[in-house]
């Protein structure tokens, strides 16, 4: 059913918390999502002109680069965007099949691949780009927060993360409940400004960014010597200048 | 956004059905349809089938065809779903008037099911307006535009059939030529109000607003995640260019509303009726996918900001 389910006092709200400022831009998330969700349970995820001049295909996870800041030392913000699991999910509400829904127990939004019709309506309903359509299956889809991992019994306790969060080189990227006030995810957001991308369309993301470090890196004034152009010494100076110049 | 062939085919067609059979409902309504029977009968039926090429045009858009009937599931929700509900409700409905015309049960039967088809019709044709319209990434048709816009296009499209189908039945215009006229102009009126207000539209959200900074700050892209165009990029940030976009505007509204406008002015002088009314339809037939094209080409989606592209 794509109402969005009903608040459940003590539910969960599984997400992503991101830090902006540990994130390098590897790609290693994105890389390790491909990977999981190609051979899955909810695989494949399909490659077009693999070897081609055009390679492309469907990801859950993508990593920009942008430059921040203009004045003195601008500074390199990674942003990995993958879906949000938001709240006021209108990608949820506009499928007219019931195939895109958001799970009451804990908030992850997923779509039914064996109910999709391929309208792709939900697609343009994200303000984020986080859902990729699939040609070859005729299917969309999303981010799952691997949701056939996160509660796989027969895998190890630590293991039962993210696919992208396992993966993280440098710890940008935690996974948790972040309904829990007192969970790793939530203290973290607390502690350092967590944020939500595009605050003012209302969807209410679960996913939060954690911005990075205001670190200004002192510039020293350039060097002059003091009464450069003064004296005997700057006028021989200016001189050897010139004809060194010529 | 992407204008695919399917969606405006879908868009443009029902507008021309759905409108058609608003009509016919309303005369029926108003007692004017029994004394030309054919009219009506016929008017249903090129309406329904009109109607259905759409709906299979539609199709095509579809990823999955074969299951397009979980479409009427959530209507409870989705303005796609609705769509779906209130274009198939019409079938039955529309049939059944054709049957009370044909039979000649004029009255009551007559009245109440021309009206149930006029609200019908025109539910359909504001339940597609609304998938649009309820796409808040999307600022071109999330706006009090949107739904009159359509509404507005379809009554115009289906007057001008109307008015073609009572020249070809009965050898003469009648008041639907005046009709056709009329609604053109609030057409044509109702256009240029939407591109004005898409045009002083603001950016609905910047880049650092995408990116969780604070709104002004200076923010460009560096590098993008993929050298080739993915799905997003193809469905989400196309973009035509300014000075086309004003040339196909200006098309666009001689073709669809004035052209139009002044032939069934014609028409209803008497003046080559059969034949300026026919040119009207074809002219507004090329115009409106026209306009609906650019609907489409001139729609930015916020998710286009991510690759440093206009919004």
């Amino acid at each position: 059913m794509t109402m969005l389910p009903d608040p459940v006092p003590g539910a969960r709200k599984l997400g992503l918390v991101i830090d902006l400022d540990t994130c390098v831009g590897c790609h290693a998330c994105a890389v390790s999502c491909k990977e999981w969700n190609s051979g899955g349970k909810l695989g494949p995820l399909t490659d077009y002109d693999k070897q081609g001049p055009e390679p492309d295909g469907v990801w859950l996870n993508r990593v920009h680069s942008y430059e921040v800041g203009g004045e003195g030392c601008s500074r390199t913000v990674n942003l990995p965007r993958s879906c949000l699991h938001c709240e006021d999910a209108l990608c949820v509400t506009v499928c007219p099949t019931g195939a895109s829904y958001k799970r009451a127990e804990d908030g992850i939004v997923l779509i039914d691949p064996e109910i999709c019709i391929g309208c792709k309506l939900c697609s343009w309903a994200c303000p984020y780009g986080a859902r990729e359509f699939d040609e070859e299956e005729g299917v969309m889809r999303k981010c799952t927060l691997c949701v056939d991992r996160i509660y796989d019994r027969t895998l190890p306790e630590a293991e039962r993360e993210p696919a992208c969060v396992a993966a993280c080189p440098t710890r940008a990227r935690h996974f948790g409940d972040l309904a829990d006030p007192e969970s790793q995810v939530s203290r973290l957001v607390a502690a350092r400004g967590g944020r939500n991308l595009l605050e003012d369309l209302g969807y209410r993301p679960t996913n939060k960014y954690l911005p990075a470090r205001q670190a200004t890196i002192p510039v020293a004034p350039r060097e002059a010597a003091s009464g450069a152009d003064e004296g005997f010494g700057s006028a021989l100076l200016r001189l050897l200048d010139r004809a060194l110049s010529r | 956004m992407r204008p695919a062939a399917s969606i405006l085919l879908l868009t443009t067609l029902t507008g021309f059905a759905f409108g058609l059979l608003a009509w016919i409902g309303a005369y029926a309504t108003l007692g004017l349809l029994p004394a030309m029977p054919l009219l009506g009968v016929t008017g249903v039926a090129l309406g329904l089938l009109l109607a259905s090429l759409g709906l299979a045009a539609s199709m095509l858009h579809l990823g999955r065809m074969e299951r397009a009937w979980r479409a009427f599931s959530q209507w409870r929700s989705s303005w796609l779903s609705r769509e779906g509900v209130c274009a198939i409700l019409i079938y039955p409905l529309a049939i059944l008037l054709a049957v009370a015309l044909h039979v000649g049960h004029g009255g009551l039967a007559v009245r109440l099911l021309g009206a149930a088809v006029v609200v019908a019709s025109l539910a359909t044709v504001l339940c597609t307006a609304m998938i649009y319209a309820s796409l808040k990434p999307i600022r071109q048709w999330h706006n009090s535009h949107t739904a009159p816009g359509y509404l507005i296009h379809a009554v115009f499209s289906g007057a001008l059939l109307f008015a073609l189908l009572h020249t070809v039945l009965t050898g003469r215009p009648g008041s639907t030529d005046l009709i056709a006229a009329a609604t053109a102009a609030v057409a044509l009126i109702a256009k240029c109000a939407y591109w004005r207000h898409v045009d002083a539209q603001k950016p609905l959200a910047s880049l650092a607003a995408a990116i969780g900074l604070p709104k002004d700050a200076q923010v460009k892209p560096l590098d993008a995640p993929h050298f080739t165009e993915n799905y997003v990029l193809r469905e989400m940030g196309f973009a035509i260019a300014r000075r086309h976009a004003g040339r196909l505007r200006r098309i666009a509204l001689c073709l669809a509303f004035g052209l139009p406008l002044g032939l069934t002015l014609l028409a209803s002088l008497s003046i080559a009726p059969l034949a300026v009314t026919a040119a009207a339809l074809a002219c507004a037939v090329i115009g409106l996918l026209t306009e609906r094209w650019l609907f489409f080409a001139e729609a930015t989606q916020v998710a286009a900001l991510y690759y440093g592209r206009r919004t």
